[in-house]
């Protein structure tokens, strides 16, 4: 399990990301999340509805309500223009945030950084 | 489902029911439920299921920023929870023995009735026996009256006793009970209303037998007559309005409104005012009426003192 406080920057990068390609309601996001991480992260409900509210206030995705299951109209999030905009910000922070961090992890094959690890 | 349910239910119980968080809690358990019907479904047990889906579940403090009430969870104070039950309990049995309350304020206030009857039909001769006597018949007649209605205060309004904490501490209710108080006090309503209407008549005509019989006969019979009417008069419309006025107060105590409002709880100087102050005045009354006698002004006391408590109240209430 991945720390929530390292990958709190990007949990909105990852709602929207599987958004772009259609609609979808909250467990369904949830679950793709862990399928595509290889239940590696698992994000919270909590954590998941306030990234849904951060959005929607942000204006970077819409709320609707959806067909009924169980009897009750799901609520369906779709992203808006200015979250493609937002998320393809989010994508070029990504790489730069990675190559500044990359600088200073330690690659297994490093034999300075192991001696000085061990 | 259930546990996951409550469990959802006991989480949101502190926070106030704005349509923001209802709607979060139904987005939530919409979510929690999508999940544990999966995990059934993939053949896991009924508690499996639910021990994921509530470890899963995260922190509400993640919500307060996006719901507004950030502060409110963080401040989280220890306020008791009035339970659904316990309300419908308290509303019970506050209808329940408002009619013995009222019955004892009913005989309190007619308690003289008889000695005053028989002291008017002996000043208009039906009666001819010794005034003293009659005096006599009276004051049991009196005793026996007041003495069954404090069995009856005593009898009943300890069963109330045990609500006292709720007019006296905070508290709080949670969204389904306020609802269903709210329902109770509005379908309460116009009944109340009608009573309050018809007993305020009933204290204003109940003036007039006093101040018309003078008017018509100087026979000092009627006069004395005439206040066993007017007692009747007030005693019926009290007795009506405790009655009816019982569900709303009860209300009233459970939304923390008017006289019970949180501000007023938590107000305790205004408390200690309020007691200092109506001792002060019975002191004053009972006082100045045994040492001077002078009964027929002294009572001028309670109007007065009523006045100004008002001024007293608006003072405090703008200071704090």
């Amino acid at each position: 399990m991945i720390s929530s406080d390292v990958i709190r920057g990007y949990n909105d990068t990852m709602i929207l990301s599987l958004l772009l390609n259609e609609p979808s309601y909250g467990y369904e996001i949830s679950k793709r999340i862990r399928e595509l991480t290889e239940e590696k992260y698992i994000m919270k409900e909590t954590t998941l509805y306030s990234a849904f509210k951060r959005l929607e206030t942000n204006g970077f995705i819409d709320a609707f309500a959806g067909a009924e299951t169980n009897g009750k109209p799901r609520t369906y999030y779709r992203i808006t223009e200015a979250g493609k905009n937002y998320y393809k910000d989010k994508c070029e922070e990504w790489e730069i945030t990675q190559e500044v961090i990359e600088k200073f992890i330690v690659k297994e094959n490093n034999n300075e950084y192991n001696k000085k690890l061990s | 489902m259930n546990t996951i349910k409550s469990y959802l239910d006991n989480m949101f119980l502190r926070l106030p029911q704005t349509d923001d968080v209802t709607r979060a809690k139904m987005e939530l358990l919409a979510m929690m439920e999508d999940k544990y019907n999966e995990l059934k479904n993939n053949g896991k047990t009924e508690n499996e299921a639910i021990g994921i889906v509530i470890s899963e579940f995260g922190n509400l403090d993640e919500l307060g920023d996006s719901l507004g009430i950030k502060q409110l969870i963080e401040n989280k104070t220890e306020v008791s929870i009035v339970t659904y039950e316990e309300a419908k309990k308290y509303i019970e049995d506050s209808r329940a023995i408002a009619p013995k309350t009222a019955f004892g304020v009913l005989l309190c206030i007619i308690s003289p009735i008889i000695m005053l009857l028989l002291i008017g039909l002996r000043e208009l001769n039906i009666i001819i026996v010794k005034e003293d006597l009659l005096i006599a018949i009276g004051l049991v007649v009196l005793i026996s009256l007041v003495a069954t209605a404090v069995s009856y205060f005593i009898r009943f309004s300890s069963k109330l006793e045990k609500y006292d904490y709720l007019k006296i501490n905070p508290f709080e209710l949670d969204y389904e009970t306020e609802k269903m108080v709210k329902s109770v006090q509005n379908e309460d309503e116009p009944p109340y209303k009608s009573a309050i209407a018809v007993s305020v008549v009933g204290y204003i005509l109940s003036a007039l037998p006093v101040i018309i019989t003078p008017l018509v006969s100087e026979v000092e019979g009627f006069g004395v007559l005439s206040v066993t009417v007017t007692l009747l008069i007030v005693a019926l419309s009290t007795y009506n309005i405790i009655i009816k006025s019982a569900a709303n107060d009860a209300c009233n105590v459970l939304l923390q409104q008017g006289d019970y409002s949180v501000k007023n709880k938590t107000n305790k100087k205004f408390q200690t005012i309020t007691t200092v102050y109506w001792c002060i005045t019975v002191a004053v009354f009972l006082g100045y009426s045994f040492i001077t006698n002078n009964w027929g002004m002294s009572w001028i006391i309670w109007p007065v003192a009523g006045v100004l408590f008002g001024a007293i109240k608006a003072i405090t209430d703008s200071q704090s």
